[in-house]
């Protein structure tokens, strides 16, 4: 029999703290779709999308109901566009972009993952289209999601992708500068990309998983931040110790929601359950936030000294908590400072105590990256590709993902405002610095070579 | 052979109730096979199935319990009930059923039991615990109730928003296992 006590305090975590699920992300292998005729390969893609994933919206909702937590977004995440666009032409990328689009809206999803390229070592002459397509797609569909993944442990890092990346992120932004150059947010550059992630705009379906599989992501920042305050608000003379505990608690207890509602909604659908990603990924909703969190831990504001430490241990902390509460986890299982999605981080922005740089330091030691982050839209594609360039170092050095999701928003200067609404939230355009100057050092081009940390066998 | 017998004892909440009523399953050669005991507002409750050896009048065990009780205590009256243990006392809903909670918050006032205990009793939903109280005008109810598999949850869930909207409560209905993976060590899946 459940006690009274234990009732009350899950009743509390998932209603009065917010506890949602934040994406059950369908993953699916589209490899046996590929054709030599633009119209076959969409026709089989549109297909097995809908004989996939035309329940995976009443699943969630009918599980949902019956643990009473709300999954608020459903997604599908593919094997990478590049591979069935091997041999096509341009004019099939965004063809197969629309396909997506159109299947995705059918089967009630909010985004689908995946028309992405793998490209640490070098790119194929799919990998390219892919990239080359990226304004337009992003511009003339709405669901679609991309991410490329730029460098690796293994590898090193592919400064000519960079460079390339660089100025389309400025064509992406331009193309969709209506809605502030939105299309970015769609668009994530990774180092050491993770196969199973849950989370847009990066989730994919990587090689050596099943054919369909489902990962789920929960939410939690809200949680851990009223935790935190509730055992200070009870106890005097805590440590940081022993608020790294109570964190972990609080992370087995979230964790637990993801796992079960995860295994709950695989078995419905008849598919392999594959991983729940611990990660703490904020919403703009006040409270909801790591911001929060590190205002708990005691960092009056975000940004300074004291922040990276206090960030590490929460990373740390989650993922102690997490991984005794389930043997499947995945993805990236890290705290995510996205800083328009977060609206303490965001405010921390536009006060001027979070700059792009602390901003680094912080992802060097939690997940995943500059995420979100609005810069003017007149940055140089040089100095767009040198910011991507040393976060990738610091995930290539760190043996851990790291990503960069710029938002160059065009016409629009340091401290202007921009509201991209819903999950997206709205953040300050944050400055950057040094622009121009890393000019030479990108246009040499090439790759970085792998690390030593490449050589463990 | 051997005999089952439920027991229910009541009195005032003191040391010793315990130790008085297992003194005297000892002495008639028995053991207990399960028991729940709790305080509530000063006052002991407890619930036991026992198993004797032989068949023993149902008062003259209360009466036994009652004495030792009274004599191990200064001024406090034992209520005793044993009732021989029949094959049928299971209300568990006859086909497949799902092991749900439901919670209800809001002010206090008079006929919130009823009105859900109604409810549930409609639908042959059967209660196996329940917990009532009040916290600071605020009326909490928690009930873990089986419900037969032919309900469908989020029409259950809709009645129950209904009435919560009449007595202005939170109510929520929830399967079990998210409570079991949240608080414990071990999960479970389904059900």
């Amino acid at each position: 029999m459940l006690r009274t006590e234990e009732i009350l305090s899950t009743i509390e975590m998932l209603h009065a703290e917010h506890l949602d699920v934040r994406a059950v992300t369908l993953a699916l292998n589209l490899d046996d779709c590929a054709s030599a005729s633009v119209d076959s390969l969409c026709r089989k893609v549109e297909s097995k999308i809908m004989a996939q994933a035309s329940r995976l919206v009443e699943t969630c909702d009918r599980i949902g109901v019956k643990y009473g937590i709300p999954v608020v977004n459903k997604r599908i995440a593919i094997s990478p566009a590049a591979t069935i666009l091997a041999g096509h032409g341009s004019a099939a990328a965004l063809k197969l972009a629309q396909t997506l689009d159109k299947a995705a809206a059918e089967c009630g999803v909010d985004f689908v993952g995946g028309f992405s390229a793998l490209v640490q070592k070098g790119m194929t002459r799919a990998d390219r289209l892919v990239i080359e397509s990226l304004p337009e797609v992003l511009s003339q569909t709405w669901r679609v999601c991309s991410s490329i993944n730029v460098a690796t442990r293994r590898a090193g890092i592919n400064m000519d992708a960079i460079a390339i990346l660089g100025q389309k992120i400025l064509d992406i932004a331009e193309a969709t500068k209506e809605s502030h150059g939105f299309g970015c947010a769609k668009l994530v550059v990774f180092s050491n990309i993770p196969e199973d992630s849950p989370f847009m705009a990066g989730a994919y379906m990587g090689s050596g998983e099943p054919e369909a599989t489902i990962n789920i992501g929960v939410s939690g920042p809200g949680v851990v931040s009223s935790a935190l305050r509730r055992r200070i608000a009870q106890e005097s003379n805590l440590t940081l110790g022993d608020l790294a505990e109570e964190i972990k608690i609080t992370s087995f207890r979230v964790t637990r929601v993801g796992e079960l509602i995860g295994r709950e909604v695989a078995k419905g659908l008849g598919l392999a359950f594959g991983i729940v990603d611990l990660s703490l990924a904020p919403t703009p909703t006040v409270g909801d936030s790591i911001g929060e969190i590190l205002k708990a831990l005691g960092i009056e504001k975000i940004g300074a000294p004291g922040s990276t430490a206090a960030i590490a241990m929460l990373n740390d902390a989650v993922k102690k908590g997490g991984l005794f509460a389930s043997s499947s986890v995945g993805g990236l299982s890290g705290a995510f400072i996205p800083v328009s999605e977060d609206s303490t981080l965001a405010e921390a922005a536009e006060k001027g105590y979070l700059v792009l740089e602390k901003l680094e330091a912080m992802t060097s030691v939690c997940s995943v990256g500059l995420d979100m982050v609005l810069i003017p839209g007149d940055t140089p594609a040089t100095t767009i590709a040198g910011i991507i360039a040393d976060e990738m170092a610091i995930g290539v050095i760190n043996d851990k993902t790291t990503a960069v999701r710029l938002i160059p928003v065009p016409g629009a200067k340091p401290g202007d405002r921009v509201d991209f609404g819903g999950l997206f939230g709205a953040s300050p355009i944050m400055e950057v610095r040094n622009v121009g100057a890393s000019e030479q050092f990108v246009n040499f081009g090439g790759r970085i070579p792998a690390p030593l940390q490449a050589l463990r066998n | 052979m051997a005999y089952q017998y439920v027991l229910n004892v009541m009195s005032d909440d003191h040391p010793g109730i315990v130790a008085a009523v297992s003194s005297v399953i000892e002495s008639l050669g028995g053991g207990i096979n399960s028991c729940s005991q709790t305080v509530l507002g000063g006052y002991f409750t407890l619930i036991m199935i026992v198993t004797l050896p032989e068949v023993v009048a149902e008062e003259q065990i209360a009466e036994k319990i009652q004495t030792l009780g009274n004599t191990n205590s200064t001024s406090h009256h034992l209520q005793v009930l044993v009732r021989q243990v029949e094959n049928h006392a299971n209300a568990s809903p006859k086909g497949p059923y799902g092991k749900f909670v439901i919670t209800a918050f809001g002010q206090d006032q008079p006929g919130i039991v009823r009105r859900f205990s109604e409810f549930l009793a409609g639908k042959d939903i059967n209660i196996v615990d329940l917990f009532g109280e009040v916290r600071d005008g605020q009326f909490v109810l928690i009930g873990q109730l089986e419900v037969p598999d032919r309900w469908d949850v989020r029409m259950f869930q809709a009645d129950l928003d209904e009435i919560g909207q009449e007595l202005h409560f939170t109510v929520r209905l929830q399967h079990e296992n998210i409570f079991v993976a949240t608080n414990q060590l071990r999960m479970r899946i389904g059900g």
